[in-house]
């Protein structure tokens, strides 16, 4: 295989696992416990922006980029960070939207959330460099591994499909649980589950600051390939994409998800690409967007669980043995 | 006035509460007694879903006191008053669609081990034992129900009346100290409903107390005792059936009602 070739496959490989990680966050919220969170990307986008600028070193006078509380620290701390600040932020934005309105206001707030925090992002110049966004991320460890960069990238790779293998494992621990099934009870009717003793603001909460931190990881481990981010790289309709990739794969469903992720952000988006261009330039790119639309629309019409949809818990019949666990 | 009754479970005084000027409970008192079935009648409109909100915790009241075993819940959020042992079920049938009945009932058991973030991630081998136990549990309400064949349904897909006996087997997995049944005789077909009246007979004579809300009168006659009938906020009368039957404020509510 070319050297071209191979950075081509390698990059997808490293997206597609990048953006399971993001699907399997957002799952929990949207497809297991019911949040409608319209602002996904915005917490991807700030594990994103937090593992950057403490990869980037602090700012100096004459720096060609500026932001807040640059610093330099090693790998994997910046990762770790990323989903730290996402969580908290999450916990935040849950605490004043996810306690008292109904779930259709909630995500209202959250459409407005994404929107607001674009006009933050790119306006407040000193934040994070405005517009322009952030460059130059270091990748970690790329001086010390002191591998070619195809090498590199295919490291890399592996590096992220060990994430998303803790990620899983981390998430399936809660789908697989009473907590899971307490949740997409809360899903189905929270005034039930409150009924019967469910706290259902406090697994709201708790689950949205999960997802959160989950988001702030899958960012993190992005910014780090890509080495930039920019207002550009995460407008709202980055958050439906994710949507389109539950709703297609099956939503509450971990391996339905994963395989939403494949054919959607990876799949479909970059097979696209590969189109000729037609009318004008940026054409293709527009029309995606209506075709994530479209897929959406489809799926929710003609196949509303999804190509892998979701699995209730089975029990096996002798009491004496360990129940099978609910996927 | 009915005799003063010394066991009473549960008792609500002068409970007020407003929806933008309509008082939909204005001053209602009444108490339930233990091991008995309190029937709650009364006109539409005439407050007693909204009462049997507030007992539960899901709707504020604006003033008066409510106490369940002697014991102040006023104004607790609804799994705090689930935790003190009144679950109820609701008008509408409230199944959890999209989860199996005996997934319905397994998420009603009250304190489990694998329901915390880190009991979940400690997985199996942490509440694995206590699973299986709930799931004995949960079969054993399943077959003295009639519903085991139903199992592995989705909730969802149950008959109307299915789905009440659901809410009820659900509720029982709570391990309730009293029940609140909102119509829970609502949309069920005669066969059934007189299946589902047994079962709560049997429940009471368990030693289960409940309020029950309850349009058909003929029903509220065989099973409450006492019965406790609303109109326009307030409770105009308490007493057995045949008693408050009689009353003419209880004769005028429902023919003005």
């Amino acid at each position: 295989m070319s050297d071209s070739m191979q950075f081509y496959i390698s990059t997808l490989v490293i997206y597609l696992f990048i953006d399971i990680i993001g699907v399997l966050g957002l799952n929990l919220q949207f497809g297991v416990a019911g949040i409608i969170n319209f602002a996904y990307i915005v917490f991807v986008a700030v594990g994103a922006y937090t593992a950057a600028v403490l990869s980037l070193g602090p700012d100096y006078p004459g720096n060609f980029q500026h932001y807040v509380f640059g610093a330099s620290w090693p790998f994997p701390l910046p990762i770790l960070a990323a989903g730290a600040v996402s969580g908290a932020l999450s916990l935040v934005v849950g605490v004043i939207s996810l306690r008292r309105l109904r779930s259709d206001y909630q995500a209202m707030v959250m459409l407005v959330l994404s929107l607001i925090a674009t006009l933050i992002a790119t306006n407040a110049t000193g934040l994070v460099n405005g517009p322009a966004g952030l460059a130059t991320i270091p990748q970690p460890l790329y001086d010390w591994l002191n591998l070619d960069s195809l090498t590199y990238q295919w490291v890399y790779a592996g590096w992220c499909a060990f994430l998303t293998l803790i990620i899983f494992v981390f998430v399936r621990g809660i789908t697989n649980s009473p907590l899971g099934r307490a949740l997409r009870a809360m899903r189905d009717n929270d005034r039930a589950a409150a009924a019967l003793g469910k706290n259902v603001t406090a697994m709201r909460l708790m689950i949205f600051v999960v997802g959160g931190a989950i988001a702030g990881i899958s960012g993190a481990v992005f910014v780090e390939f890509i080495q930039a981010w920019s207002p550009g790289s995460w407008l709202y309709p980055e958050t439906f994409v994710f949507l389109a990739a539950i709703l297609v794969g099956g939503a509450a469903n971990n391996w339905g998800v994963m395989l939403g992720t494949l054919l959607v952000p990876v799949g479909f988006l970059e097979a696209t690409r590969f189109l000729p261009q037609i009318f004008y330039n940026g054409f293709i790119e527009a029309m995606q967007w209506v075709c994530v639309g479209l897929l959406i629309l489809a799926f929710l019409w003609f196949r509303p669980s999804g190509l892998i949809p979701e699995r209730p818990g089975r029990f096996r019949a002798h009491p004496e043995t360990p129940p099978v666990p609910a996927e | 006035m009915m005799p003063a009754q010394t066991d009473a479970i549960l008792t609500v005084k002068d409970v007020h509460r407003d929806f933008g000027g309509v008082k939909a409970v204005d001053g209602a008192t009444f108490s339930a007694q233990r091991a008995h079935i309190t029937g709650l009648i009364g006109p539409n409109g005439a407050g007693k879903s909204t009462l049997m909100g507030i007992v539960a915790g899901a709707i504020k009241p604006v003033a008066g006191k409510i106490t369940f075993e002697g014991q102040d819940v006023t104004g607790l959020p609804p799994h705090r008053i689930a935790h003190r042992g009144i679950i109820r079920t609701f008008q509408l049938s409230a199944e959890f669609s999209k989860l199996t009945v005996l997934e319905n009932l397994l998420v009603a058991a009250p304190g489990q081990k694998g329901e915390s973030l880190w009991g979940a991630e400690l997985g199996k081998p942490y509440w694995g034992k206590a699973e299986a136990a709930l799931v004995r549990t949960a079969r054993g309400v399943l077959n003295r129900f009639a519903m085991t064949p139903k199992e592995n349904d989705l909730a969802g897909n149950l008959s109307g009346g299915q789905k009440r006996l659901l809410e009820i087997m659900r509720a029982l997995m709570a391990k309730p100290k009293m029940l609140l049944l909102d119509e829970p005789f609502a949309g069920v077909n005669p066969t059934l409903a007189r299946e589902i009246e047994q079962y709560l007979v049997d429940l009471r004579k368990e030693g289960l107390s409940m309020i029950m809300v309850e349009h058909e009168l003929s029903v509220v006659e065989r099973v409450c005792d006492p019965v406790v009938v609303m109109a326009q906020g307030k409770v105009i009368s308490e007493g057995s059936m045949q008693d408050v039957g009689s009353r003419q404020e209880v004769l005028d509510a429902y023919l003005v009602g």
